[in-house]
């Protein structure tokens, strides 16, 4: 819980770098020994991995709402370190057996507490950014894709590749380049936040560089009422309402960041379907506008959620692809994240890309 | 003669400090009398649904004519101000004489932008003009629909104007770590009234177009209660020493939305606002060479 307000205020900080550290927050000397410390969390994880499997092998049944539907309320944890796709090493090996996915687990945990000078402006774990300060458990998968069976993206269509060439000529084609509505990343701009359409792509050391950090704002909320279910992400606060009455989608021509979703009870298991996307965005990985998002939620254990999602986007994948994790509880509360109310970072990044690009153009004379 | 005047003028002020409403926009009298709203599981007044108020006070929350918007040479009648009466109990609203100058100047630089690296850019302008959230009691009567969802330990409010999201603690409390846009809210039930208490709100919000505005010292205490399948009483007192001589009140009902599968439809302004912002500053197109 402190851990989580630090990282808030961390993340407000390196929005606003020039106003919080002029002040200099004094609360962030008095740290927890703890949450400094890999070696007390690598541990910690590995006995929280260990209860959640032996719970779902113990033919365990999920609670019930006080109106019948099974019960996933409560404060989910998306962070892993297991990388969407299975590296080529892995070749043939869907799955780790538990000595191995704990070595694993604790080789990304003492990579991800390490300190590059080279390249780090702020050293996250001070803030308790870094996702093994959070309750982020080892992953016996290889790669959260399960579905095509080696792990990998499928191949991209004709379409999705003349598609993805002609974006980066006109990229090149732009002169100069860099403006706010040239950013493609929906986080950057503060539209969604990081966890918009698939609520986790792969962690740290994922092999795409769009997975994102693994820990940073990892965290999110499922409300229900008789009717409803809402999640809720940290990240931008973005709030995903989901009817659950079997209503038709709204018309195509209403499009929403978040997309439409609808959802209804497969047994144990919340399924989703979410359409009318805006635009296409990182979070997609190359899908479009058109694509179909599909979750199943399903409560694993007590304290375990189960998280499957389907990317289905004919246009840009010769087949839909499906990947899992698994969800760790974590305790409450959420807190606002008015990412746009204060993005400096935005400021910053665009009027250091065009500094770069007016260099590189100034060099070519 | 002359006393005459004076008794017919002081007639004329009595009669006006009469015809005041006592209860700002509050639902006339006896049009509801003795409702029992249905209840939740937990045997708690059930308010979920889709409300929205429909008063104009996200332009001004004391009384206001029609006016011409800031650019009628291009907005015409879209971008004009519908006239509305106020949602302050007693009428206006009992700022210092310093806030009350603080108000005027609001009012004049209300569409100023200016988008900085340090705590200046909140010395600008109406905060809705940049798409920033807009604060307790504020978000209730923007011109836009919100949904309740209600459980034992948390009630959840989801305003369709940015997708700004509350969590009311009803068991536990919890208390607010900094400071918010939306602030931190605890709830209790009072009979059949849901009673939240809005505290640690930044002083960046306004609560209109009009420049009415508080400090980092505002408390809100906000009052539900459903009045008849369709309606519920809002009421709010706001309490800030910092602006104000006394607490004040306002009040207006909420309508909920029936129309079959009616939702929320995103409302995502920061695209809308990105132009404004940052063009200015050569950053929303690249410069032209």
């Amino acid at each position: 819980m402190r851990n989580r307000v630090l990282a808030l205020l961390a993340i407000a900080a390196v929005l606003c770098a020039p106003v919080l550290f002029a002040q200099a927050p004094s609360g962030t000397k008095a740290f927890d020994a703890k949450a400094v410390d890999p070696e007390t969390a690598i541990k910690a994880a590995a006995e929280a991995a260990k209860a959640a499997n032996a719970a779902a092998a113990a033919n365990w049944t999920p609670p019930r709402t006080a109106w019948g539907d099974p019960d996933l309320h409560g404060y989910w944890l998306t962070a892993t370190y297991t990388p969407l796709q299975r590296p080529a090493e892995l070749a043939g090996k869907p799955f780790y057996t538990e000595e191995e996915a704990l070595a694993v687990f604790k080789k990304s945990v003492e990579s991800d507490a390490e300190v590059d000078p080279r390249t780090v402006h702020y050293d996250w774990k001070e803030y308790g950014m870094d996702a093994w300060q959070s309750p982020v458990r080892p992953n016996r998968r290889t790669s959260l894709i399960f579905d095509p069976e080696n792990g990998r993206l499928p191949p991209l269509t004709a379409e999705a590749q003349k598609r993805q060439a002609d974006n980066r000529a006109a990229a090149r084609a732009r002169n100069p380049q860099v403006g706010v509505q040239t950013l493609a990343n929906w986080y950057t701009r503060c539209i969604t936040g990081n966890n918009a359409g698939p609520m986790t792509r792969g962690g740290n050391p994922g092999s795409d560089s769009a997975a994102g950090a693994a820990g940073v704002t990892a965290e999110a909320q499922i409300f229900q009422t008789p009717g409803y279910a809402v999640l809720i992400m940290q990240s931008n606060s973005d709030a995903r309402i989901i009817p659950l009455d079997g209503r038709p989608h709204l018309p195509s021509n209403v499009r929403n960041w978040l997309g439409d979703s609808r959802g209804r009870w497969e047994g144990n298991t919340l399924v989703v379907e979410t359409t009318n996307f805006v635009a296409p965005g990182t979070n997609f990985l190359g899908g479009t506008s058109g694509t179909k998002l599909i979750e199943r939620f399903t409560l694993a254990g007590p304290n375990t959620l189960q998280y499957q999602f389907t990317l289905e986007d004919p246009s840009t994948w010769a087949r839909p692809w499906s990947a899992e994790t698994l969800m760790p509880r974590i305790d409450p509360p959420l807190y606002e994240f008015a990412c746009h109310e204060q993005n400096y970072g935005l400021m910053n990044v665009v009027k250091g890309a065009q500094t770069r690009e007016a260099e590189a153009e100034a060099k070519k004379k | 003669m002359r006393h005459q005047v004076i008794i017919i003028a002081a007639a004329a002020i009595l009669l006006a400090l009469a015809a005041t409403p006592a209860t700002a926009q509050a639902p006339a009298a006896g049009l509801f009398p003795g409702y029992t709203p249905p209840r939740t599981p937990d045997g708690k007044p059930n308010l979920n649904g889709i409300w929205q108020a429909f008063v104009t006070a996200n332009w001004d929350v004391e009384a206001h004519p029609a006016q011409p918007g800031p650019h009628p040479e291009i907005m015409g009648a879209w971008g004009a101000t519908p006239g509305g009466q106020s949602i302050v109990e007693g009428g206006v609203i009992p700022y210092k004489p310093e806030a009350l100058a603080k108000k005027k100047e609001n009012l004049e630089k209300r569409m100023a932008v200016k988008v900085t690296n340090d705590p200046h850019r909140y010395d600008s302008g109406e905060t809705e003009l940049q798409c920033y959230r807009t604060g307790v009691p504020r978000a209730n009567y923007m011109p836009f629909p919100f949904q309740i969802f209600q459980t034992p330990s948390e009630i959840l409010m989801v305003y369709e104007y940015k997708g700004a999201v509350r969590t009311i603690y009803m068991d536990p409390h919890r208390e607010a770590p900094t400071d918010s846009w939306m602030g931190w809210s605890n709830g209790r039930w009072e009979g059949d009234t849901l009673v939240i208490d809005v505290t640690a709100q930044n002083d960046h919000t306004w609560f209109d177009r009009a420049g009415n505005f508080h400090s980092d010292a505002l408390h809100v205490v906000e009052r539900y209660t459903p009045i008849s399948p369709y309606h519920m009483k809002y009421e709010a007192t706001i309490e800030d020493p910092n602006v104000f001589t006394r607490p004040w009140k306002i009040s207006f009902p909420l309508y909920r939305r029936v129309e079959e599968n009616v939702q929320l439809v995103e409302f995502n302004c920061v695209p809308f606002v990105e132009e404004l912002m940052y063009s200015p500053l050569g950053l929303y197109r690249p410069p032209s060479r």
